[in-house]
């Protein structure tokens, strides 16, 4: 028997999108802020501060659950979670237990290109911890410090059940997630951030009735680090059982410089959280309108959107799934179609030339210069030959740094295109006299040497000519030479 | 079903807590915790097969507050609670074995 099973969970942390913390009123915005200057009693954990809960909270994590196709609970009640650490100012964290916000919920998902679907155990939400620093010039020999400007900020934590086969499933089931969390405004679901923390549960069996030994790995900041620890972390376990030696029940960290998962140091002793209901927040119920409500706020989601832009646009597969991963790009994109009515070029034109210039000027589709309007302007001068593609592109990337309309651009710039065959077909024969061994050498069979050819008559066009007439004046020329 | 806490189980409770108690203190609590379970016990005699659990004797929809900044204003007061405060860090002594989640 050389088969092994392998068996992953995901527990995903994600920030919820509000403006204030979840108990308090202080500002969840603490990236690059002054350590502990968005702090108050309550975060802070002082005695007497009571909390109050932000109902945008409640909202943003039910409409994840209902995403999530999750069954929702009544009834809300907090927790507290029990534990000491210098992050946590209370000594607990207010978390939930037996009531979540959300149970038995699916997401599904492509990978490998077939269709996977993945339970959900629980949708729940907690306030995070503060930050440790644990080096910096000022601290004094063997202490640390603590930041408490991101404690109590709203995380919503979405737990998976068993059901991921392999660390291409586990990756794909995350940018799901992702895209789902976003689409639906809960999250910006900013890995690299720390707005979405994921933490894996891995298991290898040679047998596939039982599962092996449950192993948490943590610390893994990205899409590719998940992959990769989770890649190691089977490698490791298949190697013990192999070698007959037994696979620990712990927890490891994925060490990013090393590539390898490490052992958490310390005593591993069983948790012990001993969780009570909260007795300064009362239970909340959820009264049936206000679901309702929620629910007409969850926009189509990105799997759906995608089977309907397959049969809708006929467009292929995997271009639709990029397209609708992120919401703003599949708004744009069917936006612009509005406007110009031909989406498979549309859908070429975003997936090269928007996302490139996007990519290059390191921002959004919503932060960019250009509306569907101008991308429609410009793609129906393409569209009409009226400029070649080659200086479309060369707009384009002026739209994005200048912003500005199609035809501005094009009069600034003194673009004008020839589509007069007669002027095009003087500087062809021109080309031809001026290369007479590219000639010979397309006489001869060379197509390369055409390509030269039409090379030339759009530099000395300066990209003008349309490549598409050029060729062809040139074909004409060339065999009637002959 | 008859549940009694032993003397192991309030010493972990206790360890948990971080809290440390002399024998005698811990046999005292040992008494009264004990007394508290035996009342449970009572209570589960009683037939309440239609009263659903309850973690508060509250009824009323608990106040919220909406999504809006307010800064509090008594910020830096808060330091002075503190024993040290290095560049606005709240200093505490060094913590290695946990990860920060
Ligand atoms: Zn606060």
């Amino acid at each position: 028997m050389k088969d092994f099973y392998v068996t992953i969970g995901l527990e995903v942390h994600c920030q919820l999108l509000t403006q204030a913390k979840m108990f308090c009123r202080c500002s969840t915005d603490y990236i690059g802020k002054e350590p502990n200057t968005l702090i108050c009693p309550v975060c802070t954990g002082l005695p007497g501060a009571l909390p109050v809960l932000n109902r945008r909270v409640l909202e943003l994590a039910i409409r994840t659950a209902l995403a999530l196709r999750c069954e929702i609970l009544p009834q809300v009640v907090f927790h507290r979670k029990n534990y000491f650490y210098p992050d946590l100012p209370k000594g607990y964290q207010i978390s939930q237990y037996d009531f979540p916000i959300g149970v038995r919920g699916i997401v599904e998902f492509v990978s490998g290109g077939s269709k996977k679907r993945v339970r959900i155990k629980r949708v729940h939400v907690e306030e995070d911890a503060g930050k440790l620093i644990h080096e910096g010039p000022s601290l004094p020999w063997n202490s640390s410090g603590v930041d408490f400007n991101r404690c109590g900020i709203p995380l919503v934590e979405i737990v998976t059940e068993p059901d991921l086969r392999s660390p291409e499933e586990a990756r794909d089931y995350l940018i799901m997630l992702r895209s789902i969390v976003r689409y639906i405004g809960a999250s910006d679901g900013n890995m690299e951030e720390g707005s979405l923390r994921c933490d894996a549960n891995v298991s290898v069996s040679r047998d596939v009735e039982t599962l092996g030994t449950k192993v948490e790995v943590k610390n893994m900041n990205s899409f590719r680090s998940v992959f990769r620890a989770l890649q190691y972390e089977i490698d490791r376990q298949k190697a013990l059982l192999e070698k007959e030696l037994p696979i620990l029940q712990e927890t490891r960290h994925w060490d990013e410089t090393r590539d390898i998962t490490v052992a958490a140091r310390g005593k591993e002793e069983a948790e012990d959280y001993r969780y009570f209901p909260d007795p300064d927040l009362l239970p909340f119920s959820i009264e049936p309108k206000d679901l309702e409500e929620i629910a007409k706020t969850i926009p189509e989601l990105p799997l759906e959107r995608k089977e309907r832009f397959m049969v809708e646009y006929e467009l292929p597969e995997g271009e639709a799934g990029v397209l609708v991963q992120e919401k703003e790009v599949a708004d744009f994109f069917e936006e612009c179609l509005k406007e110009f009515h031909k989406p498979r070029m549309l859908c070429n034109w975003m997936l090269t030339e928007v996302l490139k210039n996007l990519n290059e000027l390191e921002i959004n589709i919503t932060e960019s210069k250009i509306s569907p309007s101008n991308l429609a302007e410009l793609l129906k001068l393409v569209d009409k030959r009226e400029i070649s593609g080659t200086i479309a592109k060369g707009i384009l990337e002026e739209m994005f740094k200048t912003g500005g309309r199609v035809k501005e651009i094009i009069a600034r710039k003194g673009i004008s295109f020839i589509t007069n065959e007669r002027e095009l077909e003087k500087i062809v024969r021109e080309t031809i006299e001026k290369n007479p061994q590219s000639v010979a050498d397309y006489l001869s069979g060379k197509e390369k040497a055409l390509h030269f050819l039409i090379g030339q008559v759009m530099k000395v066009t300066r990209g003008q000519a349309d490549p598409e007439l050029a060729k062809n004046l040139l074909l004409k020329e060339l065999n009637s030479g002959e | 079903m008859s549940k009694k806490l032993s003397l192991e189980e309030m010493k972990k409770v206790a360890q948990l807590a971080k809290l440390h108690f002399e024998e005698r203190e811990l046999l005292q609590f040992l008494q009264d915790v004990n007394g508290i379970i035996a009342h449970f016990e009572k209570l589960d005699r009683l037939n309440l097969e239609e009263v659903s659990p309850t973690s508060h004797i509250s009824w009323s929809q608990p106040p919220t507050h909406g999504d809006e900044v307010l800064e509090w204003q008594e910020k830096e007061s808060i330091f002075q609670y503190a024993p040290q405060v290095i560049a606005r860090y709240f200093i505490v002594p060094k913590v290695v074995e946990k990860e920060e989640k």
